[in-house]
């Protein structure tokens, strides 16, 4: 009898989004859907979208999604062409934290954050402010006192990009000064600083733990409100008195006018594959941290670091500087 | 002898089959201009997840040194660089090709390529430890006076000293298109958002040389055209060996080196192999007219950076060049941390790619040679048709990048550019190395004043810095040693 009644009311629940659902979502997604991711093919973006690619196509059989690559512009070219892309929910955007917080303050985007409709966050980049080799600190008080008397030499991907705002948004919180070293992208920042030509940089936990391990780094702080399980003796800016946490992140967006019964699906879909057992361990090989947020956390957070990023930028004298 | 046990997984047939595969997929997108060796590797990165980590790490390698190697068959036959690293072998190939010998060019770069690339290997597998700590000396100064060194390549590229100063540095202006490196400023952008981070590089190189050479072509196309003499031979004759013996050691080495200096590359390598064996040579003036040596010191240059870009990422956790950046996103995906860890904890990862690394260059060998016959069969083509296929190859290899229209436009632009250049004879080649060139040199050199505090003395004081600046200053001051050189012993 239980089961009758359970299942009556399934096939009336699927009658009725059947109904008015209308053809168009019901059978949604009909085509590939395509994601933007706005770097080119290799970086650490590009890789989680194929893997949810690889994931999402499992979990839904017969379904597409198609990575398809468009750099420049620091990721701003990229994510404008999915903010303006069609919206009917086959086109979305790898949610990317330069091009989406920091960029539009910069300058030279079409496109600002009430532009975007937020599907949902699936990883997130953990930040750990590294001592580089032959740093004259080795551990948070010290680093604090150094830099007191002399700006220590921190190293960045690039002007403008989500490590100087960290590096110089922590400093603005501890009241301290720093030289932000530019480089062309991560590696290169990192080269120097296995290399001691700079004095600090700012590291994915996963390539600070094999370079500490291998004594070519050490942890100073994790930009976390909480210590990591990976490095269990590293403090946070917390708990030393510096109101001050940071982390980057990947997701996906769709442009503003996504009609609400595809995003909706998307947004499932996109929970159902941050979940997925085997997404996370595959994720969690290459290093990044796997979290799921739903689109209404997701906005918040991307919300609050585009309002740090804009208070970075002014004492910097970078607003609007590409405008 | 347990290192080498850790050899055996390799020569099981699945495993030898994809690192075939993988090898002669990298040569074919090599081959084809614009699909580069590092969108190659990206794109197959997923297929390697279900695969064991030797296996998959090898056939990504298989496809680095296949795509590499690929890139000299267009530079070759079509003038066309079919991936950046190859620009430099368009100055000889495809002279070579005009005249007939594009079978014995093509010979030339395969061994050329091999040679490299074996060296490498063996540096790879005997010291890669050692050499890597060598290459963290590297900081802003001594990058800044590597590419300084390397751009006075244009001096001798140019037989119009005026001329080519004027390519290279239309080359660096150009190359300052786009965000400023240390501010991030807009610089020349002129409000195209296309165009905020520069040109992008490989259509430009398309343009500069493919397309200028289809416009020369069109305007020559009234004149009857010139039958294709049969190319058969594909092995250099003994002396032709013998003119490039010093040559393929000298590229081989310089290969070996550039590699092993993370962020820099096989474009860098290659001209800078280029112009140290034109340099050295006893007949300079042959260079650029289709003359062997030029062909097997760019292509064992470009081939040894391969396995030499590794000794960074294995040893120390450093890419050292873009392909060994995507290559270090697979090993991560295998759960693996390049550094030095990980030859403690995984000795048969890192045995198992020195082992990768000479088989790729033995399957890449065996591939090209049987190849050539097929791959010069280009050349019978009717000139017209084989035109028109350049013109869309051109556009598909630009666009296909980053599926960026702004690319196409850049291409397009290049292209007038460069029939423009070439017309009123000025070096393309000059132009090309100041954009590989410039922006390493600007860029280093103001983060190393920014580090310094401007300080120029503290700047320049480095010992390899002032090696590299004494290089520089010996390179252009050369034609006035070697003429007067040749003076005393007349």
């Amino acid at each position: 009898m239980k089961t009758s009644t359970s299942t009556s009311t399934l096939a009336l629940a699927a009658a009725a989004i059947m109904m008015t659902g209308m053809a168009s979502a019901a059978d949604f997604p009909a085509r590939p859907i395509q994601v933007v991711v706005p770097y080119s093919a290799g970086g650490s973006t590009d890789l989680s979208l194929r893997v949810f690619a690889d994931v999402f196509e499992k979990k839904f059989e017969g379904k597409q999604f198609v990575v398809r690559n468009q750099p420049g512009g620091g990721g701003a070219i990229g994510t404008s062409a999915a903010v303006h892309g069609r919206p009917d929910g086959y086109t979305v955007g790898a949610a990317a934290q330069g091009p989406i917080a920091i960029k539009p303050h910069i300058g030279g985007t079409d496109y600002e954050v009430d532009n975007f409709a937020f599907v949902g966050l699936f990883a997130r980049s953990l930040q750990v402010l590294v001592a580089c080799k032959d740093a004259p600190f080795s551990d948070y008080d010290a680093f604090i006192e150094y830099a007191k008397s002399k700006k220590p030499q921190v190293g960045n991907s690039g002007a403008g990009g989500a490590n100087q705002i960290s590096a110089e948004a922590f400093a603005a919180a501890a009241g301290i000064k720093i030289e932000s070293i530019p480089f062309e992208g991560s590696s290169k920042a990192r080269t120097a600083c296995i290399g001691g030509h700079i004095d600090a940089m700012v590291a994915s936990p996963a390539e600070a733990k094999a370079a500490s391990e291998a004594g070519q780094m050490v942890p100073l702080f994790v930009m976390e409100d909480k210590r990591i399980d990976l490095f269990p003796d590293t403090p946070t800016a917390v708990e030393k008195g510096v109101d001050f946490t940071w982390s980057s992140w990947k997701g996906l967006i769709a442009p503003k006018n996504t009609p609400a019964d595809q995003l909706a699906w998307l947004r499932e879909a996109t929970k159902a594959v941050a979940t997925d057992p085997a997404f996370v361990q595959k994720m969690t090989d290459m290093g990044e941290f796997v979290t799921y947020e739903d689109a209404e956390t997701f906005e918040k957070r991307v919300r609050k670091d585009s309002d740090v990023s804009r208070k970075v930028l002014e004492e910097l004298g970078m607003l609007g500087m590409n405008k | 002898m347990d290192t080498l046990s850790y050899l055996t997984p390799l020569f099981q047939f699945d495993v030898l089959w994809t690192i075939a595969m993988g090898t002669l997929g990298g040569l074919v997108i090599g081959a084809l201009p614009g699909l580069t060796a590092t969108m190659g590797v990206a794109l197959l990165i997923p297929l390697t997840f279900s695969m064991t980590p030797v296996m998959g790490l090898n056939m990504l390698i298989g496809i680095y040194i296949g795509g590499i190697y690929g890139g000299c068959v267009s530079s070759i036959l079509l003038r066309t660089p079919g991936t950046p690293a190859s620009a430099a072998t368009v100055l000889d190939g495809y002279p070579m090709a005009q005249k007939g010998q594009a079978g014995k060019a093509l010979g030339m770069a395969t061994i050329a390529s091999t040679v490299g690339g074996l060296f490498a290997a063996v540096v790879l597998a005997t010291l890669a430890p050692q050499l890597a700590s060598v290459a963290l000396e590297f900081g802003a100064p001594e990058y800044f006076a590597l590419a300084l060194f390397g751009l006075t390549i244009i001096a001798s590229l140019s037989g119009d000293l005026l001329k080519g100063a004027i390519s290279g540095l239309l080359g660096i202006l150009i190359a300052c298109v786009g965000a400023d490196p240390i501010s991030g400023v807009m610089r020349y952008t002129f409000g195209v958002n296309g165009f905020a981070s520069g040109f992008a590089f490989t259509p430009a190189l398309i343009g500069l040389f493919a397309l200028s050479e289809v416009f020369t072509q069109l305007e020559r196309l009234h004149l009857s055209e010139t039958p294709i003499s049969h190319v058969a031979n594909r092995w250099p004759s003994m002396k032709e060996m013998k003119e490039s013996a010093s040559a393929l050691l000298r590229g081989s080495i310089i290969g070996t080196f550039i590699g092993i200096v993370p962020g820099t590359g096989s474009g860098t390598a290659s001209w800078i192999s280029y112009n140290e064996a034109r340099r050295s040579s006893k007949t300079p003036e042959k260079f650029g007219t289709g003359y062997a040596p030029g062909v097997a010191a760019t292509e064992s240059a470009n081939n040894a950076v391969c396995a030499s870009a590794l000794i960074p990422l294995l040893a120390l956790g450093v890419p050292g060049d873009v392909v060994t950046a995507v290559l270090m996103g697979g090993l991560m995906i295998q759960g693996l941390a390049p550094g030095p860890m990980l030859f403690q904890t995984n000795p048969d990862v890192v045995v198992g790619i020195f082992g990768g690394t000479f088989i790729a260059t033995i399957f890449m060998f065996i591939f090209g040679m049987a190849l050539i016959p097929l791959f010069s069969k280009i050349l019978m083509v009717p000139r017209r048709m084989l035109t028109i296929s350049i013109v869309i190859f051109c556009f598909i290899g630009s666009f296909s990048i980053n599926l960026n229209p702004i690319d196409l436009y850049t291409m397009v632009g290049f292209g007038v550019l460069g029939w423009g250049m070439q017309k009123f004879g000025f070096s393309q080649a000059a132009l090309c190395i100041a954009l590989i060139l410039g922006p390493m040199m600007e860029s280093n050199l103001r983060r190393g004043l920014l580090q310094t505090g401007d300080d120029v003395i503290a700047f320049v004081s480095g010992p390899i810095t002032l090696l590299f600046l004494g290089l520089t200053v010996l390179s252009l001051l050369w034609p006035l040693i070697s003429r007067a050189r040749s003076k005393s012993n007349a």
